[in-house]
């Protein structure tokens, strides 16, 4: 009898603890509402103006995530780089692509209560681009060029393009989830939820974004329960991940590469540049100095979205490397290598360079400077990787690099034209690509519902989808 | 140089070189004592160097082995020895593990020697460290010097290596201190020392690789020859080094090599020690030298004055004494007051011109009974000559008027004119020793010397070419700015007339009669010259001796009258013959004679007294 009831009471125990803990995990599950989510960047943004394009790339990326946070745009480009509806709910064009039509979607008002009308949305886009010709329609916008405009869509789901209206005091005004609540510029935002939110209110309340903050202070203030998501540089990733913390890395989104400014006298010599990136050891880089958190890069583009980077070498050569080198007289002198001070990363990816250009016979001088410093020879620069297409990729990466430009193929080239293209890009030496790198984000157990990041849609921060499982106490 | 003077200088010399001889005894002295100490305090220090050297190799050696022995060092050892282990995530681990143990250099290095992590160059991870995979006790080998090569160059390293050994692999834990200025730094070092460290890491000598404890050294190129001896065969060498032209900053350095595994020469260790107390001390002493040779010296003069004077005052009587004997006065005589060799000296002395003036007056008077014997002998030469004719003359007077009256009128008008004749010879002969014995002293007027020689020409110029007379032929060869002296003219043409009168007598067979004028110094010199038959030596030399002739008729004392005349102007007459060839007298007459003793002095218009 006694056996029986202890049999019971240690059966009805288990039973209880199993409909406790499915209780538990059903409300792990279910979206809760309210709570700060705090944010830490090293990036420290002067500006949340879309127009503004005065920043460097770094502080570009990181503006360009919290831009996400209160501006919409027409468009929106899905994880795979396809465009999918936003404010502008479809859209059709002519033949030439020199007429677009846009159907707006209804009823979407801005932060101050104002609503979104088909002027204010033409005026907005034509000061941001004065070469098309705008115009509101009854159904939406008309957009026209004289000129083809075949990848108007990805320029519109750009943040260049981004719906913002100008209060009278100056603030600025989004359709998007959250509003600007408190700015310090470089140091301090604070965004609350948009209530009347055209997709419905997020569930956070506010997010709290430290802006300027070191790599190391923001992994600290993760694992101490200070930041709910900090950027976690590529070298640490593998790290950060043993040592226990939540680490999410994402697609290849850039580009390690070095520079070459032209009119130094050490860049001009293409054997001297041909030398250099022959002699990069690039397996060392993404293995060792960045502890597997990129990938070697022969060529601009990463495989995943070009397919054919197989085709460029990144594996060093310095026999070949060795007799470039020598080919040039009189002895070059040492090539300046100017890294980003701030970028501890940057600083051990040039140190390594100028260890394997030395084995090379090329004197590697790295050297922490700013941009404004004129005197290096070349740069280490992170370019960003337009997702949304090879020729876009590519246009990108052009673009933030400067002239010359080589000639790109035309929307829907096929894929050897655009393997020409780069091909004749890479050859210059000019640009040495390094590794392709990813984004690593560290996150704190309570992010629930974390949206991976957009690497077509240029790194936008998806946040109104994610909400915090447990309050953690008073600073939320 | 007087005898006083002698005498101080002697004893200035002797305390001066007494002094020196004492300051260069000290100071060899000093300096030897200094470099001994200097030598010892080296010695002292390169025996502390070596044994905090080898203090600071056991410290190396005991960390590495403690980063060896640490538990995530072993584990990292197992993992790497697992097949396939991933060392990249090991890249970063040697700056955290140097900086806990406070190495400068840290590297892990892998079994097959490739650098999994380095602290010194991180970005150097994969590269090959082939000298530690060769056979190696490297328990036993200690601490030792390397060169290790670093982004901004090489440096000079005190390193250790330990092996963790996980079954068939190693893991090489090399670690180390850097050898530098702040190595410097930490040496204890006495006053007036300092210590240098040459990296000898380049193959010539290069200033860059030579630093103190502040860092690089100024005019470091000055130990370039102490380093390449240093690099062409390391020992321990000593050389001093001179930094500017002042010794005081001089510093001896002594080298000592610093070798590295294979016994190579890694470095040298430069200990300096300042010369700045030797010299201070060197130019003590010699400063106190000057002064107590300096008053020494005037010590020494005021007594050896002193006592020179004592010494010296009846030698200087003596010396005037002897001044006034060369003066004349035969009587001076040296007041005696010593006993001593001095006063000895005087009363020879005394005696000397007391036997002098006696020789003197006896000297004298022979001197005037041989003159008085030449005087008459002269005289009895000249006068027996017109005496016998008028003996003779008589003689026959007075045979003619015992023998032969008749002729008596006529011999005695013949003889009568005889004796007028010898009687106005001797007249002659008595009238010049008359002019001679009263040679009247010379009447001073501005003269020309030139006219003089013209009148004395013009004189006889008759005789010159007279008949039935060899032909003499004058030649003048005058100054034309010839200056005018103070002179006596009548007393210059009779010495003149007397010179060419005997140069006449010289060329019996006539011949050419020069006479030339000519300027010196404001004085003037006049020269007459024959080209007779010349004189021999001794003729010369006795030429102007009163009295004395070469000619059957002479008196002998034309010449003599022309010394006097030529005497009294302050003038100086020499006489060059050559036989044969002719004779030449050369008078020099100076512009303004000098007084002469006793005569009174007379003014001229524009001349002088």
């Amino acid at each position: 009898m006694k056996r029986t009831v202890s049999q019971f009471l240690v059966a009805a125990s288990v039973a209880g603890l199993l409909l406790l803990a499915a209780v538990r995990v059903e409300s792990a599950r279910r979206p809760r509402y309210g709570g700060t989510l705090r944010v830490e960047m090293q990036a420290a943004v002067s500006s949340l103006d879309p127009a503004d394009s005065s920043a460097e790339p770094s502080v570009s990326a990181a503006k360009e995530k919290l831009i996400s946070l209160v501006f919409d745009r027409l468009i929106r480009l899905d994880a795979n780089g396809h465009p999918q509806p936003a404010l502008a709910t479809s859209w059709d064009h002519d033949s030439d692509y020199k007429h677009w039509k846009f159907h707006l979607r209804q009823n979407v008002r801005f932060q101050d209560g104002v609503a979104l009308t088909q002027d204010v949305v033409a005026q907005i886009l034509a000061t941001a681009n004065p070469n098309w010709k705008i115009t509101a329609a009854g159904y939406g916008i008309v957009i026209e060029s004289g000129s083809p405009i075949p990848d108007l869509l990805s320029q519109l789901a750009s943040s260049h393009d981004s719906i913002v209206r100008h209060a009278p005091d100056g603030s600025l005004l989004g359709t998007g989830p959250f509003r600007i609540a408190e700015w310090q510029p470089g140091r301090r935002a604070v965004f609350t939820a948009f209530d009347d939110n055209w997709e419905g209110r997020p569930y956070l309340d506010s997010i709290n974004v430290q802006m300027g903050r070191s790599p190391r202070d923001q992994m600290i203030d993760l694992q101490v329960g200070k930041a709910d998501l900090v950027e976690v540089p590529p070298d640490q990733a593998r790290r950060a991940a043993e040592s226990g913390a939540r680490v999410w890395t994402s697609q290849l989104v850039e580009l390690l590469a070095v520079d070459f400014v032209l009119g130094r006298p050490a860049a001009e010599d293409a054997r001297l540049r041909e030398a250099l990136a022959r002699s990069i050891d690039r397996g060392a880089l993404a293995n060792f100095v960045l502890q597997k958190g990129g990938e070697p890069a022969g060529s601009l583009l990463p495989q995943s979205l070009s397919g054919y980077a197989f085709l460029f070498p990144a594996a060093p050569d310095t026999a070949r490397a060795r007799d470039l080198f020598q080919q040039i007289s009189p002895v070059p002198p040492p090539l300046v290598l100017g890294y980003d001070s701030s970028d501890p990363l940057e600083r051990a990816v040039a140190e390594r360079i100028a260890v394997n250009a030395r084995d090379t016979g090329i004197i590697v001088t790295p050297k922490a400077l700013t941009k404004e410093a004129a005197n290096a020879d070349a740069w280490l620069q992170r370019l960003r990787i337009d997702w949304s297409s090879p020729r876009n990729a590519l246009a990108r990466i052009e673009d933030a690099v400067g002239p010359p430009k080589a000639v790109l193929p035309a929307l829907g080239s096929s894929p050897e034209e655009i393997y020409t293209n780069e091909r004749a890009i890479v050859d210059t030496f000019r640009l040495i690509p390094l590794v392709h790198l990813s984004e690593v984000y560290g996150l704190s157990a309570q992010v629930r519902n974390w949206a991976p990041v957009s690497a077509a849609a240029g790194g936008d921060l998806r946040l109104a989808d994610v909400w915090l499982g447990l309050p953690s106490g008073d600073a939320r | 140089m007087s005898f006083r003077a002698k005498i101080l200088v002697i004893v200035a010399l002797a305390i001066v070189v007494a002094v020196g001889v004492v300051a260069v005894g000290v100071t060899v002295a000093t300096r030897r004592a200094f470099e001994q100490q200097d030598a010892r305090h080296t010695e002292a220090f390169v025996t502390q160097f070596q044994r905090d050297f080898d203090h600071r190799g056991e410290e190396v050696v005991h960390r590495v082995q403690g980063i060896a022995d640490a538990e995530a060092t072993l584990r990292m050892a197992i993992d790497l020895g697992r097949p396939q282990s991933d060392v990249s995530i090991y890249v970063s681990d040697a700056r955290g593990l140097a900086a806990s143990h406070q190495l400068d250099f840290l590297e892990l290095v892998g079994n097959d020697g490739a650098i999994i992590s380095s602290a010194q160059w991180p970005a150097r991870f994969g590269y090959k460290e082939d000298w530690l995979t060769q056979p190696q006790d490297w328990a036993a080998r200690g601490a030792f010097l390397k060169r290790e090569d670093l982004p901004d160059g090489p440096a000079l390293a005190l390193l250790a290596v330990s092996v963790i050994r996980v079954g068939d692999r190693n893991l090489y834990i090399v670690g180390g201190e850097r050898l530098g200025k702040e190595f410097l730094a930490s040496l204890v070092l006495p006053e007036g020392m300092r210590a240098l460290l040459y990296r000898n890491l380049d193959l010539t000598f290069s200033v860059q690789n030579l630093a103190d404890a502040s860092g690089p050294v100024a005019q470091a190129e000055r130990f370039q020859p102490l380093i390449s001896q240093e690099q062409s065969q390391p020992r321990r060498l000593s050389a001093m080094v001179h930094w500017t032209r002042d010794p005081a900053s001089a510093e001896t350095f002594h080298a000592l090599p610093l070798l590295g595994r294979q016994g190579e020469l890694l470095g040298v260790l430069l200990v300096g020690s300042s010369r700045a107390d030797l010299v201070g001390l060197e130019r003590a002493i010699r400063w106190l030298a000057i002064a107590v040779a300096g008053s020494g010296i005037l010590l020494g003069l005021l007594l050896s004055w002193w006592a020179t004077a004592r010494v010296t005052r009846p030698v200087r009587r003596l010396a005037e004494g002897a001044r006034e004997v060369a003066a004349g006065n035969w009587s001076a005589r040296v007041e005696v007051h010593s006993r001593d060799d001095i006063g000895a000296l005087a009363r020879a002395f005394n005696q000397m011109t007391e036997q002098l003036a006696e020789q003197r007056e006896r000297l004298l008077q022979a001197e005037r009974v041989a003159a008085w014997r030449e005087v008459a002998r002269r005289l009895a030469h000249e006068l027996k000559n017109p005496l016998f004719p008028l003996q003779i003359t008589v003689e026959n007077l007075r045979r003619a008027r015992e023998q032969r009256p008749e002729q008596f009128d006529e011999v005695f008008r013949e003889s009568t004119a005889t004796l007028l004749a010898e009687l106005d010879n001797l007249k002659t002969i008595i009238g010049r020793f008359s002019d001679f014995a009263k040679m009247p002293p010379p009447e001073l007027r501005p003269v020309n010397v030139n006219e003089i020689v013209r009148g004395v020409v013009k004189l006889f110029e008759a005789q010159f070419s007279a008949v039935g007379r060899p032909q003499i032929t004058p030649e003048l060869y005058l100054a034309e700015s010839l200056p005018v002296i103070q002179a006596d003219a009548s007393l210059l043409h009779r010495a003149v007339e007397n010179l060419v009168l005997n140069a006449m007598d010289a060329m019996p067979a006539g011949g050419s009669l020069t006479l030339r004028t000519a300027q010196r110094d404001g004085a003037v010199r006049l020269e007459v010259s024959d080209s007779g038959s010349g004189l021999t030596r001794e003729e010369c030399d006795r030429l102007f001796t009163p009295y004395y002739t070469t000619k059957q008729h002479g008196t002998g004392l034309g010449l003599a009258i022309v010394q006097s005349v030529v005497s009294d102007h302050g003038g100086t007459i020499a006489v060059e013959s050559e036989f044969g060839v002719g004779t030449t007298f050369r008078i020099e007459l100076p512009g303004h004679p000098p007084p002469r003793p006793g005569a009174p002095a007379k003014s001229e218009p524009g001349g002088e007294a």
